[in-house]
């Protein structure tokens, strides 16, 4: 479940180091107020929690990045590299590894070009397997909402992506 | 037929979208793993100190969850039917010690924070968390 909601973070953030703390702050919310909770509720909340935690670090983000801008300071020192050194625990080659690599490289730079709440239903039905009503009730709005959005966002994605993911 | 055509294509993407993501998720190395790790056992470490509801009927739900296990042990289930007495007796020996008895309160919370799959339904849930 973890392993899952890091990769959700990551793609929000582009950023490992921060998704780990937003997922392990959401795991401590979760089990610090929520354990008793039926645990058919718990994915739901610890995504609802984990989406309130990403906006708000997003919130963050933009505002230290407008100072950054006005002090104009670069970001040279990004290191980013989410290409993984182990090895492969499902036997892939490493050009199949790369292939998929720079196919989800290519969904996670379309991802970010699409309105927030696109991004969320889109990732919340797909990566995450919610449903309509799970999703909804994450989001905080209506199932027909979710749909629209999720619809709006897969256009848009396979528009962005091409022929490359026919 | 179009519609039909374009949902059937959509539902592709989706497929590919997700098994790319699953791919990822795959990719994780072993020290992200074990990161990971160890950001669950801290989260987990708050079950001992954070938890507000129901703490007072926490104690009887654990004896009533080790009561049944204990049922279970006693009588044998399908797959333990030439389990020996003296197992038995040791495994309800550990399950009436006080940490066990916190242990299995949290056994659901453990499994499911250790889940991998995705459930399928899903409840309504609160507005305002977070």
């Amino acid at each position: 479940m973890e392993k899952r909601a890091l990769r959700i973070a990551e793609i929000n953030t582009r950023d490992r180091d921060e998704a780990f703390d937003l997922v392990q702050d959401a795991m401590i919310k979760l089990a610090k107020n929520y354990a008793a909770k039926p645990a058919e509720a718990w994915t739901p909340l610890f995504y609802r929690i984990l989406r309130n935690r990403i906006r708000d670090w997003q919130r963050r983000q933009m505002v230290r990045n407008k100072v950054m801008v006005w002090l104009s300071r670069g970001s040279e020192e990004n290191d980013y590299d989410p290409v993984a050194t182990a090895p492969d625990p499902a036997g892939r080659t490493p050009d199949e590894n790369l292939e998929s690599h720079e196919a989800m490289q290519g969904l996670e730079d379309a991802l970010e070009e699409l309105p927030g709440r696109q991004r969320e239903a889109f990732m919340l039905r797909i990566f995450e397997g919610l449903d309509v009503a799970g999703t909804a009730a994450v989001m905080g709005c209506s199932e027909g909402s979710v749909k629209t959005h999720y619809s709006r966002a897969v256009h848009s994605l396979r528009a962005t992506l091409g022929e490359h993911w026919q | 037929m179009n519609e039909r055509t374009d949902v059937s294509a959509e539902d592709a993407f989706a497929k590919k979208a997700k098994q790319q993501f699953d791919e990822s998720v795959e990719r994780l190395d072993g020290e992200t793993q074990s990161r990971l790790n160890r950001a669950r056992h801290v989260a987990l470490a708050e079950l001992g100190t954070g938890r507000s509801i129901g703490v007072q009927w926490a104690p009887a739900a654990g004896v009533a969850v080790a009561a049944v296990l204990a049922i279970v042990l006693w009588t044998g289930n399908p797959g333990t039917e030439d389990m020996a007495a003296p197992a038995v007796a040791s495994d309800m020996e550990i399950l009436l010690t006080g940490d066990s008895l916190e242990m299995l309160e949290d056994l659901e919370f453990y499994s499911w924070i250790d889940l991998d799959e995705e459930m399928d339904e899903l409840p309504e849930t609160e507005n305002n968390v977070g």
